[in-house]
């Protein structure tokens, strides 16, 4: 804190040292000649120069040398005002006293005397040091991040930092590190379901071409996955393929053990798809029944949420035809066919000359809708 | 303690930016010397201030210190060092400091260069600057202050990060540039409100304004080609220029500091149209305001609109309505008065001056017209229009083309009276060049583009023109080779400035009309193996793989291309995806065949539709790929404008100190004393 005002006190006084030192300097100073007439003796001087160098003709510097010379009478002829010292130091060392006094009376007003630097390097280092229990999880995604660029090929600490991530509400922070993870090690079938959730997640519960990509992948090395099995198969009846997918399904079912809590979502869901009306019993939301495909009360509450926030950014910067794009599938994803529509409206009216984005905006918004808990 | 020390700084900056205004005033009315001195040190010691806090804005953004709110709004730990310091003029509040800075500079390198103007023109122009740095400057700390903080409990983990489209080297450099350019007319502006407070406009204000304009005109050159350029390969349509509006804010104070700069000419030579260059001094600075105004008070949309919070776009227009209102209300009071200068011939360099100045002004308000029409319209009636490029095709290109046919007449015209058939005479191989190169241009390119052809014959009438006022000025074929060598050598900076800014232009024309009358485009979702063609250019999909930036995950394509079975480039666009905004976009790539580039996009991955086994299909890349016929002249031209203006400007005849101790010495030393006689040719040269 000393040192900040000592510092403030020498720059004050050095700016007001060079407002006294030009003051004083022009005191001592002679009062210069007319400079509106040298400048007519120099342009005299740069037409004699031109034509000397034959870059004017003769005719043409007679002409300009006589208009040249009535100006440099006239302003010869013209009174000259006469420019004194004026003044004494007074006036000019209250005005070097008087501005740091009114500089430090606006900084008390607008400032934050005493507040210190908060540098992230700092910041993170006082993170590392405390318990990992009292973080925030954004704090504890910010020291995992930094753990992670140590140890850049340990694939557990990608996959730490997706779980922090994840519940700092950053599923595209969660998605980046999960891509990592998974680049380290292929061959982990649980990160490729994370991926494929967190992206699932990302997208506002759509199935994007990278969650189906991460869902095969996990098939593939675990072939028995409920979650890969169930997404994929949802890839098939969004794809039209409606009978494949619900024979995948009850597939699905009945590999299923008898007490898994998720047996329920995945009835309801067959029995969607197939147009049966759904079984009375309330299904229960059992801890897995995300990983099953469906979203938990909470987590539909967090995706409306991140919908909003993409709706909110669009406000704040609409130039981002791909934010449009997630926007509408969003909406028509959770079911909210009058944002759906309004988004959509308000994205064709912004790119109504780019028709590949017009496409995009279109199938967008024809993206079937999900119901929680399906 | 640094942002703190930058806050203090900054409002020390602002003290004595009032300090500035109030002695310079005083110092006009009390004629004193001591005063003006105190001034000018003001001056000096306000762009020190701004200048510490720009400096501190910029460590806090270096080190993330996200308890600076501006920083933690338009930062984020992840971007590269090269956009966290961009990203102190990524914003508005940071790039309003900007403004300052340049501001502020301006009015130092004023109050210190400016030596050789007279006494009272000086003082008053120093006392304007020092009044537009403490409007600015209190906006600044008052309403956009870019070194505010967060409370302690309000300091967020991560910043929000700078939008991903103004992450880009071209645009972190385009501010500057661009603000440099537009508040260098601020010092234009001072002196015009100084000459109309002295009562005084004559050949030697001609002469002081033009180095400060050629500068600001050079920078704002550099600045809007940066702008076009970054948009060109940034947003990955292909397009260089939109006639968007902020696009247009940035062009308006160009053409005014074009025709400015012409006008002045005929000021400083022959004394007359003082009133006018007045008028454009002063409206030079209120369209770089005007231009700022739309920009930041968010009643435009664009990647630079960032201020939502409609209070600053309100007090913006205020400082934009008191500060250009007071100047053109000055003028109305005091321009009658001026006295008129020296009379001139229909046919002469000045008439063709005039007309350059008519045509640019025409222009100058098709451009404002169909930049504020939709935005008044919607204001009064609710209805959002927009106004496109058949409004501006229709209205501004017909005047510039008229320009444009005029241009290389004006420098090969006298003085006073000029010789229409001489200049006729002297241009007709430049006419028959323009000519054949028009009937080439249609007859021989595929498809016939009747537009496009008089588009070729008018830039190669520019450069034949600008080539021809060249080989007047060295007479060459008409003296030996070795007179016109040395006529050549010893032309004047400002006979080649001009020159060079005339040939640009040409070269520009040349770029814009080939490349918007034979630009060729394809578009289709290949998957890898896939190919397209586009102006005999057969393009494949070779690979696409993952690609891991600093702050962003991309997917990046390997395309190659070849002709005719040969191989020509590579070319690999990427597609990014940056997670702290979670924004994508899209890095072109560019293979260059000449002038001429080949322009390619990678968009969206999609997967095809699962075949009949069920089994899903396979994924595909919206490939898009332009064929851009000499797109870089588009560039390269105004780099060569920018270039005559640097030319022009390090003239020696524009630096305004030179020769003056030498003749200070050879001048009387009191006022009253009889005028010296006039130096001899040649004199001045050894100053």
């Amino acid at each position: 804190m000393i040192a900040f005002w000592v510092t403030a006190g020498v720059l004050s006084a050095a700016a007001a040292m060079l407002m006294l030192w030009r003051a004083a300097g022009a005191a001592a100073r002679p009062e210069p000649t007319d400079v509106t007439s040298i400048f007519y003796r120099r342009q005299l001087a740069e037409i004699g120069d031109l034509a000397d160098r034959g870059l004017i003709e003769p005719e043409e510097r007679k002409s300009a040398e006589a208009e040249a010379g009535r100006r440099l009478l006239a302003a010869a002829d013209a009174p000259v005002e006469a420019w004194t010292p004026g003044v004494g130091r007074g006036p000019v060392l209250a005005a070097a006293m008087a501005v740091p006094a009114l500089a430090l009376a606006l900084y008390i007003a607008v400032g934050a005397p005493g507040l210190a630097d908060q540098p992230f390097s700092a910041r993170l280092a006082k993170w590392r040091a405390s318990d990992p229990r009292t973080l925030a999880p954004a704090e504890m995604a910010a020291v995992l991040e930094k753990l992670t660029s140590e140890r850049p090929n340990d694939p557990e600490g990608f996959r730490f930092l997706a779980l922090a991530e994840g519940a700092a509400q950053n599923p595209a922070g969660a998605v980046r590190a999960l891509k990592h993870a998974v680049r380290l090690a292929p061959e982990r079938g649980d990160l490729w379901e994370m991926l494929g959730e967190a992206e699932v997640y990302t997208a506002g519960g759509a199935l994007t071409d990278d969650a189906i990509t991460a869902f095969r992948r996990t098939l593939a090395l675990d072939p028995k996955n409920i979650a890969a099995r169930f997404q994929l198969a949802r890839a098939k009846i969004k794809a039209g393929d409606r009978e494949g997918g619900l024979a995948d399904w009850r597939a699905l079912l009945a590999d299923m053990a008898p007490n898994d809590a998720r047996r329920a979502d995945l009835q309801s869901a067959i029995a969607e798809a197939s147009g049966a009306p759904a079984p009375v019993q309330a299904p229960p939301m059992a801890e897995g029944g995300g990983a099953a495909g469906g979203l938990s009360a909470d987590q539909m509450s967090a995706v409306r949420g991140m919908v909003d926030g993409l709706a909110a950014k669009l406000q704040a910067n609409p130039d981002d035809q791909e934010g449009w794009v997630r926007l509408v599938r969003a909406y028509a994803v959770l079911g909210d066919a009058g944002k759906r529509d309004a988004a959509l409206k308000a994205a064709r009216a912004r790119y109504a000359g780019k028709p590949e984005v017009l496409d995009a905006l279109t199938q967008a918004a024809a993206a079937a809708p999900m119901k929680q808990g399906q | 303690m640094i942002a703190e020390f930058g806050s203090f700084a900054l409002v020390l900056g602002l003290a004595f930016a009032a300090a500035q205004f109030v002695l310079s005033a005083a110092a006009r009315l009390r004629r004193s010397t001591v005063l003006a001195a105190a001034g000018e040190g003001a001056a000096v010691a306000a762009f020190a201030g701004v200048a510490i806090a720009f400096a501190c804005l910029i460590h806090a953004f270096v080190t993330s210190d996200f308890s600076v709110a501006n920083v933690a709004a338009n930062s984020h730990t992840q971007k590269p060092l090269l956009y966290k310091v961009a990203g102190t003029w990524g914003s508005h509040e940071g790039s309003i400091l900007l403004w300052c800075l340049i501001l502020t500079g301006y009015g130092a390198a004023a109050a210190t260069l400016g030596r050789g103007l007279p006494r009272g023109l000086k003082a008053s122009m120093v006392a304007t600057q020092g009044a537009l740095g403490t409007v600015f400057l209190a906006y600044t700390v008052f309403a956009s202050n870019p070194l505010a903080r967060l409370p302690l409990d309000r300091i967020p983990v991560e910043g929000n990060s700078l939008n991903p489209l103004l992450q880009d080297p071209a645009l972190a450099i385009h501010p500057p540039f661009l603000y440099s350019g537009y508040v260098g007319m601020s010092v234009v502006f001072s002196l015009a409100v100084a000459a109309l407070i002295e009562g005084r406009v004559d050949a030697a204000w001609a002469r002081w304004v033009r180095p400060w304009a050629l500068a600001a005109w050079s920078l704002l050159t550099v600045g809007i080609t940066l702008g076009a350029f970054w948009a060109y390969y940034e947003l990955g349509w292909g397009g260089w220029w939109f006639w968007d509006p902020v696009e247009n804010a940035s062009f308006m104070p160009w053409l005014m500091a074009t025709a400015l700069l012409h006008s002045a000419i005929v000021t400083e030579k022959r004394g007359a149209l003082a009133g006018w260059s007045l008028f454009l001094a002063i409206g030079a600075f209120t369209f770089s305001m005007l231009g700022a105004f739309l920009v930041r008070s968010g009643v435009l949309t664009s990647v630079h609109a960032f201020a939502v919070d409609p209070k600053r776009g309100v007090l913006l227009l205020i400082i934009l309505g008191v500060t250009a209102g007071s100047a053109f209300t000055l003028f109305a009071w005091r321009a009658p008065k001026l006295s008129r200068g020296g009379v001139f011939a229909p046919i002469s360099r000045e008439s063709a001056l005039v007309l350059n100045n008519i045509l640019l002004a025409a222009a100058t308000m098709t451009v404002m017209l169909g930049t504020l029409y939709p935005l008044i319209r919607e204001a009064m009636t609710g209805e959002a229009i927009s106004v496109g490029p058949p409004y501006f095709n229709l209205t501004f290109a017909p005047l510039m083309a008229c320009l444009g046919l005029v241009l290389p007449a004006g420098p090969l015209l006298a003085w006073k009276r000029g010789d229409l058939a001489g200049v006729a005479q002297r241009l007709w191989a430049a006419a028959l060049i323009a000519l054949a190169c028009g009937v080439g241009a249609y007859a021989l390119v595929s498809p016939r583009k009747a537009f496009g052809a008089l588009g070729i014959a008018l830039g190669a009438w520019l450069v034949a023109g600008a080539l021809t006022e060249l080989a007047e000025r060295t007479r060459a074929f008409r003296v030996s080779a070795g007179d016109s060598w040395r006529r050549l050598t010893g032309l004047p900076r400002g006979a080649w400035g001009m020159t060079l800014a005339h040939l640009g232009l040409g070269v520009f024309v040349l770029g814009a009309c080939c490349e918007l009358g034979w630009r060729g485009e394809a578009a289709e979702a290949l998957p890898l193996g896939g190919s397209l063609d586009v102006a005999g250019y057969h393009l494949t999909l070779e690979t696409v793989g993952p690609r891991e930036g600093k702050n962003f995950d991309a997917e990046r394509a390997l395309i190659r291309v070849t002709k005719a079975g040969r191989e020509i480039c590579t070319g690999e666009p990427d597609r990014r995806f940056y997670p702290a905004g979670g924004q994508t976009i899209s890095g072109i790539a560019l293979c260059y065949r000449g002038a001429s580039h080949l322009y390619m996009v990678l968009g969206e991955r999609r997967t095809t539709a699962p075949d009949s086994s069920g089994r899903g299909g396979m994924p595909v890349w919206l490939i898009r790929a332009y064929w851009n016929p000499w797109a870089s002249l588009i560039f390269l031209g105004p780099v060569i404008m920018a270039l005559g203006g640097i030319a022009s400007l390090s003239d020696r005849r524009m630096r305004l100190g030179v020769g003056r101790r030498r003749e200070a010495q050879a001048a009387p030393a009191t006022p009253d004393a009889p005028p010296p006689t006039p130096l001899r040719p040649g004199q001045e040269q050894t100053a």
